[in-house]
Order: structure tokens, then C-alpha cells, then sequence
């Protein structure tokens, strides 16, 4: 059995290093759907983040539980909204982007707005009142100061953008029902190894498994070096 | 009596309430570039509130603070208050870096000749003592060492008006003195004080008004703070100097 495991590795780190063209196809629409779903959401969700939690408005609570809700649903469940949406006598039907990138995008950002919002906002509240105090005393104008306190916050902040990243990347259920799973349109990374996976060609699943650790790697580990050495202490 | 050319900060009955509960209330208070005031209150009197109040980092709940004879900030810039008094915070805050980061920070935002700024910022290391600290981070900093830097941080500035709450609360002698000659060259080249003290210090004898807050008024006196323990520790003071 260990001489298959071998064998099966060996396969998986040649299809990614032997530039095998369906497996890079894959993880080339796994990473420009999720990046453009991320992108899109990114300035508006920090920003609503930023309001939620430093601003006092009417239904802030509201919108406050809401969010963490939409966190919790389950992909599959944003999938079907988003499919129900997208299909022909959906409200955006017209649009006609049921099984292409375009849908995967839509329902993606609506996984990731969510996670971003509330983990900004967790963010935007821990941050020391001093901070933007003195940024402003000190003569600094108010766009500037909220760049000042994104700098302060960086690493709550990156944390936050890495989850959502990771979330939408790795994400079946959604994909899966709005994307189709067609090869070099919507096959990503997450359908294509429950679709190898059920086909028994592990080969191909194991290398775009090895592709998310490796990133997940990459990613963690550039966050601890950001985070520095750096330990709480009291003043 | 009102000099366009001095700049100065005005409250006119202002009054301050925290839960429903008031703090101080004051008719009226002026705070222009030739003061150099002695704020005094017992802990919990209210005088951070004031200094943030002026300093138009928060909102009074009755009355109006406005700001005079400063000059126009650019068109597109609607700060008001804001940044016209430079508020030193009682704990101050450092941005999160080196020493030498919050100090070019600061040196950024003063709008000047940068031949002129790169010069004050080493005046300012020099005067701080903070040259052997440059390169370490501001969160390892003690917290006389942080006040240090907080004060380096506004002398670079160069304010129209500054206020200093407890600037010198952590510091032992040799550091209450290098602040006390960044104040006064500060004072020299015509920036306005509002000093808050718990301790009389050096600072004390700089003074031309008095504040104090008592009975949730504020009284303003315009004869020096005289006391005599005062004036018995600014003379020990000036023997540890020599
Ligand atoms: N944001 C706030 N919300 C509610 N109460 C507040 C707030 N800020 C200050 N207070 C209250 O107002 C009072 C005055 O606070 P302040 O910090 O101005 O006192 P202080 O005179 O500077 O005292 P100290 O000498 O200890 O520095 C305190 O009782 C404090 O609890
Ligand atoms: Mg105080």
C-alpha cells in the first residue's frame, strides 16, 4: 500500500511540474475567479467594517448580526440562492450567467463579504482610540488618519483578507452548483478534487491538494514573519 | 484686546455631560499662542476632557469652541478644530515601529522646508536623548522613555498651540528637565501651553495663568500659581540641574 502512496505522490508532483496543461487550467480559474471575487469585495466590505465599527446608526445592530449570520450559512446554501438567482426565470436570469465564471464570482463574493466585513470590524474595534487621536492631532487629514489606522491594524487586517482568500478558494458547494464543474471553464481547484476523488484518479486530486497546502504555507508563514517577534506587553 | 494676529482657541459656554451626569461647565475660556497655563483639577475633574474638548478630538455637549487667527489650511482640507491645538495624551500613543519612524512621522506632516525639518528632527533626538534608541521599537519603550518621545514627536511639529496633560509623570529629574527645555524653546519661539501637572514641577514656574477646576466650574486666574512647596522643589530642581 505504501509503494502505491509513493507512486501516487510522484504522479501528483509531476502533473504540477511537468506543466500538465488540465491541471494548471484548473488552478489558473481556481485563483482568477477567487482573486476577482476578493478584489471586487475587498475596498467595500473593509470600509463597512470601518463604519460598523466606529459609527452608532440606527439598525448598526442589526446589520451587525446579520453579517455574522450570512458567515455561518453553509456554501452549499449560497449556491442554491445564488443558482435560484441566476437561472433562466431567475431575477437575474437575463444575465445568463448560470455555469460560467462570472456566476462562480457572484456567489464567491457573497461567501467572502461576510467574512471580511466581520473580521474588519473585529479589527476596526480593537484598535486603540489614541491612535486615530493622534493622528489627527498631530495635523494629519481624515482619509490619511484611516490609512494610519489600517497600518496600526495590519496584520488583524491581512489575517482577515487571508481568511477570506482561503475560504473562497477552498470552497465545493457554491462553485459546484452555480460553476457546473465544466473542464477549462469552470472546473476549479475544490470541484475538480471531489470530481477525481469519486472517479478514483487520485493523481490529479492529490496534486491540487499539494497546491492549497502549498499555499496555505506560503501564506501563514509570510504572516508570521509580518507578525515579527513581536509579544504583547503592558505599559 | 482681540489680536488678529495671535491664534487662539474660544469656548463659550461650553458644558460637558458623560452619561447624563455632568462633568464641568465654563462661560468662557481663552487659550491664545501667548498663554502659558497651569491646568489644575483633582483626578476625575475633568481636565483630559478639557484638553480633548479644545483640541476638538471630542464634541462638547453644550457650547461652542472655535478657533481664530490661524492660517487658512488648504481649500479642500474642512478639518475646524481639529489639529490646531496639538494634544499630548496623558499615556501617550506611539505608532506602531521604530523611535525614528514616529519621529519622521511627525516631521511628515509638518509642511515645512525639508532641509529645515531633517534638521529639527535630529535637534529633536539630541534634545530627547533618544539617539541611542533610534532603531528600537516604540512598544519596547519605557514609559518615561515614551513620554520623551511623544514630546520629541510635537516639538518637531513646531504647534501654534500645544497642551501637554502630565507630560512629565513618568519621568525622573534628568528627563523632567530635558522636556522642561524643549518646552521653553517652544514657548521661545512662540507656541502656546496648557500644561496640566499633577506634581509641581519645573513646568509650574513657566506659567502666566491658571485654570482650575473645582466644584465642576472652571476658574481662571490670571496671576502665576503660587505655592509654596512648589517653588521649594523648582529650587531643588535647579540644584540637581547644576
Ligand atoms: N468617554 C467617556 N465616557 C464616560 N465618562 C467619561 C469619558 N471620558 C471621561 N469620563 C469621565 O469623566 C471624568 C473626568 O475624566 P478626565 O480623564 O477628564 O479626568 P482628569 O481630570 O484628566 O483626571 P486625572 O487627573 O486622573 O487625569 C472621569 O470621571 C471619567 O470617568
Ligand atoms: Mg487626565
Amino acid at each position: 500500500m505504501s509503494e502505491g502512496w509513493l507512486s501516487l505522490l510522484q504522479q501528483a508532483f509531476s502533473l504540477l511540474l511537468s506543466f500538465d496543461h488540465d491541471v494548471w487550467s484548473i488552478i489558473n480559474i481556481s485563483f482568477s475567479v477567487s482573486f476577482a471575487a476578493l478584489l471586487i469585495t475587498l475596498i467595500p466590505s473593509l470600509a463597512l467594517g470601518f463604519v460598523l465599527a466606529f459609527t452608532q446608526f440606527r439598525g448598526r445592530w442589526l446589520v451587525t448580526n446579520l453579517v455574522q449570520t450570512l458567515q455561518s450559512i453553509p456554501t452549499v446554501v449560497i449556491g442554491l440562492l445564488v443558482y435560484l438567482l441566476l437561472t433562466r426565470n431567475g431575477v437575474l436570469g437575463d444575465l445568463k450567467w448560470l455555469f460560467t465564471q462570472k456566476g462562480m464570482i457572484l456567489g464567491q463574493m457573497l461567501i467572502c463579504a461576510p467574512v471580511l466585513i466581520a473580521l474588519s470590524q473585529a479589527a476596526f474595534s480593537s484598535v486603540d482610540r489614541r491612535a486615530w487621536e493622534t493622528a489627527r492631532t498631530l495635523g494629519v487629514a481624515w482619509p490619511k488618519a484611516v490609512y494610519v489606522l489600517c497600518r496600526e491594524l495590519r496584520v488583524p487586517l491581512l489575517l482577515a483578507v487571508i481568511a477570506a482568500f482561503s475560504r473562497i478558494l477552498t470552497e465545493v458547494g457554491c462553485s459546484m452548483m452555480v460553476g457546473g464543474n465544466i473542464m477549462n471553464v469552470t472546473r476549479n481547484i475544490p470541484t475538480a478534487i471531489a470530481l477525481e476523488t469519486s472517479k478514483g484518479d487520485f493523481a490529479q486530486a492529490i496534486a491540487l491538494g499539494l497546491v492549497l497546502l502549498i499555499l496555505a504555507l506560503i501564506l501563514n508563514f509570510t504572516l508570521g514573519t509580518l507578525r515579527g517577534k513581536a509579544v504583547p506587553r503592558s505599559h | 484686546m482681540a489680536n488678529s494676529n495671535i491664534a487662539c482657541i474660544i469656548a463659550e459656554h461650553v458644558t460637558m455631560h458623560f452619561d447624563g451626569k455632568m462633568l464641568f461647565s465654563v462661560q468662557h475660556l481663552s487659550f491664545s499662542q501667548a498663554d502659558v497655563i497651569y491646568l489644575q483639577g483633582d483626578n476625575g475633574s475633568g481636565k483630559s476632557t478639557l484638553m480633548k474638548l479644545l483640541a476638538g478630538l471630542s464634541i462638547a455637549s453644550e457650547g461652542s469652541i472655535t478657533a481664530h487667527g490661524f492660517e487658512k489650511s488648504h481649500w479642500w482640507r474642512k478639518d475646524g478644530l481639529v489639529g490646531k491645538a496639538l494634544y499630548l495624551h496623558q499615556h501617550p500613543y506611539l505608532f506602531d515601529g521604530s523611535v525614528k519612524y514616529n519621529l519622521t512621522f511627525a516631521a511628515k506632516q509638518a509642511s515645512k522646508n525639508k532641509q529645515l525639518l531633517t534638521k529639527r528632527v535630529e535637534q529633536a533626538i539630541e534634545m530627547a536623548q533618544l539617539g541611542h534608541l533610534l532603531d528600537n521599537s516604540a512598544s519596547n519603550l519605557s514609559g518615561g522613555e515614551r513620554q520623551r518621545l511623544a514630546m520629541a514627536r510635537a516639538w518637531i511639529i513646531q504647534p501654534t498651540l500645544l497642551m501637554l496633560d502630565e507630560p512629565t509623570s513618568n519621568m525622573d529629574k534628568p528627563s523632567q528637565l530635558l522636556v522642561l527645555d524643549m518646552i521653553k524653546q517652544l514657548k521661545e519661539e512662540g507656541t502656546g501651553l496648557l500644561l496640566s501637572s499633577h506634581q509641581a514641577c519645573g513646568l509650574t514656574s513657566l506659567c502666566n495663568k491658571h485654570w482650575f477646576i473645582t466644584n465642576k466650574q472652571i476658574k481662571v486666574s490670571d496671576d502665576a500659581p503660587h505655592n509654596s512647596d512648589q517653588t521649594l522643589l523648582t529650587t531643588m530642581e535647579l540644584n540637581y540641574a547644576n
